[in-house]
């Protein structure tokens, strides 16, 4: 797989649109920046497809399953507080 | 919660004693050393209530117990600070270098990849290849939700280098991915 040369669209160069992808997905960009990324990404189907997948990565991480502790780890937790901290009351 | 209150001590477990253990899960080497700092936590909060007097949310407190807990459970059992190969000048890689192995700037596939990160047990694998300290950034903001400013305060970084972190992390984490998707 080569990676495209990067290419300028938008006012913006490919590697500034990859530095500017974080801000972009979290809504921290300003409108004019908003405008000009937009404008790249229609032109630039190397960054759509890119930007696509890292807010795919986000909302796959929001939806991944939650691990909790195993039980023994909560049994043992709970043996401990109990051996350590003082008795109520 | 009041010293001593049984009752509400085991509401606050119960409502954090997920969060706390993925980000140690995430932020330790091992289940044994997360395990380890996930009792001292406890044991530190417990012994001190009424030490958490922020205006916000007891969540990321509790967690910048957790975390700084984890990094004296790390020095004690290795003689390194917490992250040491995170802070030895590899996290200086180009971003354009992680960003390709990611797959940016990657001509159209002819053949579609199935995506690797729609499948909870291959996502996991590849969170569990990277390093506790890519780990823990991305556990921190993209799993358990907390906002730049409050995982900046868990981790103790300015809030630019937390950014910084994160993407370099996602990166690696979309690198790895990409290994999963190749086998």
């Amino acid at each position: 797989m080569t990676p495209l040369k990067p290419s300028f669209h938008g006012g913006l160069w490919c590697t500034e649109v990859l530095e500017l992808l974080p801000d972009l997905v979290a809504g921290e960009v300003g409108a004019e920046e908003r405008a000009a990324v937009e404008a790249h990404l229609r032109a630039c189907d190397a960054c759509a497809r890119f930007g696509g997948r890292y807010a795919g990565l986000l909302t796959a991480l929001a939806e991944a399953a939650r691990q909790e502790p195993p039980a023994g780890v909560l049994e043992r937790l709970r043996l401990r507080l109990r051996a350590d901290l003082p008795p109520t009351r | 919660m009041e010293a001593g209150d049984e009752a509400a001590g085991a509401v606050f477990l119960d409502r954090h004693r997920g969060a706390v253990w993925r980000l140690l899960r995430a932020a330790c080497r091992s289940e044994q050393e997360a395990e380890e700092a996930l009792q001292e936590s406890f044991l530190a909060v417990f012994r001190a209530p009424g030490a958490f007097a922020g205006p916000g949310s007891a969540r990321p407190w509790l967690l910048g117990v957790a975390r700084r807990q984890a990094a004296r459970t790390w020095r004690r059992r290795s003689g390194e600070p917490m992250h040491a190969e995170a802070l030895d000048g590899r996290e200086e890689a180009p971003l354009v270098e992680l960003g390709v192995a990611a797959g940016w700037g990657e001509v159209r596939d002819p053949e579609a990849r199935v995506s690797a990160m729609e499948d909870h047990a291959r996502l996991h694998r590849a969170l569990d290849a990277l390093s506790p300290a890519d780990r823990e950034v991305i556990t921190l903001r993209d799993l358990e939700g907390l906002s730049g400013p409050e995982a900046a305060q868990v981790l103790d970084l300015p809030l630019a280098s937390l950014k910084t972190r994160l993407h370099r992390a996602r990166l690696r984490l979309l690198a790895r991915l990409r290994e999963e998707e190749s086998r």
